[in-house]
């Protein structure tokens, strides 16, 4: 039903996906000393994928490519920086510990990108609004 | 929901001013929708017709499409408060889309108004 806003369905799809990145790269900064997880590892950095879903034909529209979709959630597996921690509890043998691949400057930039493109989708809808609004004036006096 | 009983009440009082002209039905099935898009002195003759899709169909047609949007807007608003899985930009966005169809409605009210007013004046 979201006709009236022109482009609205692809902007949703836009806010929810850079919503999703922007929780992904949230719990990665939080869990950047993680050492044991759930799974009994270390917290491995976890990274998102979008992909254009081709959104249904929406009132016998011909354009393709809706707004993007999560695609996958995918855990990167690149071993994280080994710390020499004797006392710590997760130490192994040689008294290193493995700390998580997190690296907080880059998650940093990524979550200013992921940032700016929300507040650009947002500004995206306000224009079309405003635009509505215009359109809705042309027969007043 | 004061504006749009006001819009009811209209529904319902203009099939009474064009009865004088030979006119239109008060209940009218609502798949009608004639070209809103340039709503004129057209438009308010061929309601004068004894045809269905005059005046009141569809009015009645937008009032239940905007009734139907600001039902879905509240709803969408308390799934974001009891916690479900909505989140704040749809909500919002739910508000605003319910906000422009009721001031198309307004608009498309006004329009037909005018165009009636105007078919009065014509002297007889």
């Amino acid at each position: 039903m979201i006709q009236l806003l022109p482009g609205a369905s692809s902007t949703v799809a836009a806010l929810s996906a850079e919503r999703v990145r922007l929780d992904v790269i949230t719990q990665n900064i939080a869990n950047a000393n993680t050492t044991r997880g759930l799974d009994g590892k270390v917290y491995r950095r976890q990274e998102v994928c979008f992909e254009s879903a081709l959104s249904a034909v929406e009132g016998g529209d011909d354009r393709s490519g809706g707004g993007p979709r999560v695609s996958l959630i995918r855990k990167d597996m690149s071993p994280g920086r080994m710390v020499f921690q004797p006392g710590h509890p997760h130490a192994d043998g040689n008294g290193m510990v493995e700390m998580p691949n997190v690296s907080i400057h880059e998650e940093m930039a990524d979550m200013i990108v992921a940032s700016r493109s929300f507040e650009a989708n947002l500004a995206v809808l306000k224009n079309s609004r405003q635009l509505a609004s215009m359109t809705l004036a042309i027969g007043k006096k | 929901m004061n504006p749009l009983s006001a819009i009811r009440q209209y529904i319902a009082q203009v099939p009474a001013g064009l009865g004088q002209m030979g006119g239109a039905e008060a209940k009218i099935p609502t798949g009608e929708l004639n070209g809103l898009s340039a709503p004129g002195l057209a438009d308010v003759t061929e309601a004068a017709k004894p045809v269905e899709g005059s005046f009141s169909g569809v009015l009645g047609h937008f009032v239940n499409e905007v009734n139907a949007k600001q039902s879905m807007a509240v709803q969408t608003v308390q799934d974001l408060q009891s916690g479900q899985n909505v989140s704040l930009h749809q909500a919002m966005i739910a508000m605003e889309e319910a906000s422009v169809s009721f001031q198309l409605m307004v608009e498309v009210r006004n329009r037909l108004l005018e165009s009636y007013q105007e078919l009065m004046r014509m002297q007889v």
